[in-house]
């Protein structure tokens, strides 16, 4: 299988509901292997363009390329875990069920086990998930994203709700699946996950302002914290 | 007891209502529309059930009791051959007939005793009840006259003279219940997949709308098929309800009529947003087909329009198929069975196919 330059390309896309543009002309590059960060405020359309590469959104326009293929392609969504901003889970099933189920219809034969030691929920797997804590559903959620082992893994404000230190223990996580090869999209409006991620993509009204590494915006922006970055590069694309 | 509290919890519930259009809608129009419906039925000017008249009288008699069974305003009688009235005995066109043998004004001077035939369809207890008294009302008026005693030799078609009402429901209700509950559990189902986010979920991976629609189809009709042994045992093994037909077709109308309700509970899933907008489904899709279906009244009575709007409804054909089987013992072989059956068989094509086609709409 040819190794695409990019896991996810996204040109000038796109997405009108009604009178809102949610999306505005969207361009994005993802590469290998690395964890890239979607920061915005709420309502800035990171939801909108997360969902538009895994073809639960057709943009109005522009192109999305995911792992090498135009979206929507089922054949590809088979090698992207997907995690929602809420715990998507069965709750009357456990959480080993809950991933086995995920792991089936992803066409995956094993690996259940896997990911619930890499969410260390192993010795939960019994449980069902509606007497599981917040946290832990969080984790079985991201077992389920990522236990057909993704090519592209795309998690929707994973960390919204968590605790700090189940906030620390996803990110270690992020980072070491990238580092085994993995390319990841986290969407966040927290600004001190930013430093994180290998690259970042500043996304308001629709349409990336600005990216590149946390040091390569604030450079851009001429500013020496994040948040004045993004604030300074808003107002700029407002103008 | 604070009654500002009291108030506040009032106020709260009324203002959530005025913002919910669709369910102020049903609160208000769905009790016009049944009753409307119910009104017209009853009342719209329904035909009463068809009687025949075979009168081989060589007397007087005859003629006068055919005459007093035209100006009858409970049935519909008509004067016909044996042939004819036997033809349409089966066919179903006639409730029943009644023969008046070439002997019978010489009987009942030499016996004081009318012995008409009365030969009924007996399928549906109702119809029969009411050609029953219809004769028996135009005889009075005769008996009374010439000082006779009546009694009739009754014979049915299908059932007899223990086939009673609940053999007449059981029937229907069997299809029924499974198609009424298989649509509620599956409708809820689904908008818990979409509520609690997991159809995003299964919209993001490789499964096809095909399998999706197919994978549910099959887990509830397993469940559906349980609870149609549960149905079919009780009502044979312990209500007792008449039988004439074979098993095995009763099971196979009902899992197509569970494939429909799955299939419909899917594809309507998709109009609704929450548990409560789904549950208001039943007074708008599933009382109009009771009343319309044939379970309760019999479609050959309901008015013009509606006989035709019956006749548009898939419950009608299952409703009918499932008599056909356990009140007549219809086997595959039989016409109007084969319509039956070929009517839901088509609805439950049109109804996966529309559940197919929309599952993604509501995503985006």
């Amino acid at each position: 299988m040819a190794v695409e330059a990019y896991a996810v390309e996204v040109d000038g896309v796109v997405k009108r509901f009604g009178s809102l543009r949610a999306l505005d002309g969207a361009t994005l590059r993802i590469r290998r292997g690395e964890v890239y960060g979607l920061l915005g405020p709420n309502g800035a359309g990171k939801t909108t363009l997360i969902r538009a590469l895994i073809g639960l959104v057709v943009p109005d326009g522009g192109t999305v390329t995911v792992l090498g293929r135009r979206a929507p392609n089922l054949d590809v969504l088979g090698r992207v875990g997907y995690m929602t901003q809420q715990a998507a889970l069965y709750p009357d099933l456990s959480a080993e069920e809950n991933v086995a189920f995920f792991a089936a219809i992803n066409g995956a034969h094993d690996g259940v086990r896997e990911a619930l030691e890499f969410v260390e929920l192993w010795d939960r797997r019994g449980s069902v998930v509606s007497s599981l804590s917040g946290g832990m559903r969080t984790r079985c959620s991201l077992a389920c994203a990522l236990v057909h082992k993704p090519d592209l893994l795309l998690l929707d404000e994973p960390t919204v709700g968590v605790d700090p230190l189940l906030r620390v223990q996803l990110w270690h996580r992020f980072q070491r699946m990238a580092h085994d090869g993995t390319s990841i999209l986290v969407s966040s409006h927290v600004m001190d996950e930013a430093e994180r991620c290998d690259r970042l993509g500043l996304i308001r009204f629709g349409r990336l302002l600005a990216e590149g590494t946390v040091s390569e915006l604030k450079a851009t922006a001429g500013v020496d914290r994040l948040e004045d970055a993004f604030l300074k590069l808003s107002e700029a694309a407002g103008k | 007891m604070s009654g500002r509290r009291v108030a506040a919890i009032t106020r709260r519930l009324l203002q959530q209502f005025r913002r919910d259009r669709r369910t102020l809608a049903l609160l208000f129009g769905a009790p016009l529309v049944i009753l409307g419906l119910l009104g017209y039925l009853l009342r719209g000017g329904g035909s009463v059930p068809a009687m025949g008249v075979v009168n081989l009288d060589d007397g007087p008699l005859g003629a006068a009791i055919a005459s007093q069974l035209a100006q009858s305003n409970t049935v519909s009688a008509s004067t016909m051959s044996r042939s004819a009235a036997q033809s349409k005995l089966r066919s179903g066109e006639l409730a029943g007939y009644v023969l008046l043998p070439s002997d019978f004004s010489s009987r009942a001077q030499q016996f004081r005793v009318i012995s008409p035939e009365i030969h009924l369809e007996g399928s549906q207890p109702g119809l029969s009840q009411t050609m029953v008294q219809a004769v028996s009302e135009s005889f009075a008026a005769l008996a009374g006259q010439v000082g006779v005693r009546f009694a009739p030799q009754v014979t049915f078609l299908y059932g007899g003279p223990s086939f009673d009402t609940l053999d007449y429901f059981g029937a229907a209700f069997i299809g029924f219940v499974v198609f009424f509950l298989v649509f509620v559990v599956t409708i809820v189902a689904f908008l818990r997949e979409r509520g609690q986010g997991t159809l995003e979920r299964l919209m993001a991976s490789p499964l096809r709308r095909g399998e999706i629609v197919l994978g549910y189809m099959l887990g509830f009709t397993v469940l559906a098929l349980v609870q149609a042994v549960e149905v079919l045992a009780f009502c044979l093994l312990i209500l007792h309800v008449h039988n004439a037909g074979n098993v095995g077709l009763i099971f196979l109308l009902e899992a197509l009529m569970a494939i429909a309700a799955v299939n419909l509970g899917i594809f309507l899933s998709m109009f609704a947003r929450t548990e409560f907008q789904a549950v208001q489904f039943i007074p708008l899709v599933i009382v109009p087909q009771v009343l319309l279906s044939g379970i309760i009244f019999p479609i050959s009575t309901e008015p013009g329009p509606l006989m035709v709007l019956s006749r548009v409804l898939p419950l009608t054909y299952a409703v009918e198929g499932m008599r056909n089987i356990m009140i007549k013992g219809a086997d595959i072989s039989w016409s109007s069975l084969q319509l039956d059956l070929g009517v839901v068989l088509g609805f439950c094509f049109l109804v996966i196919l529309a559940s197919a086609a929309t599952l993604r709409r509501r995503i985006g």
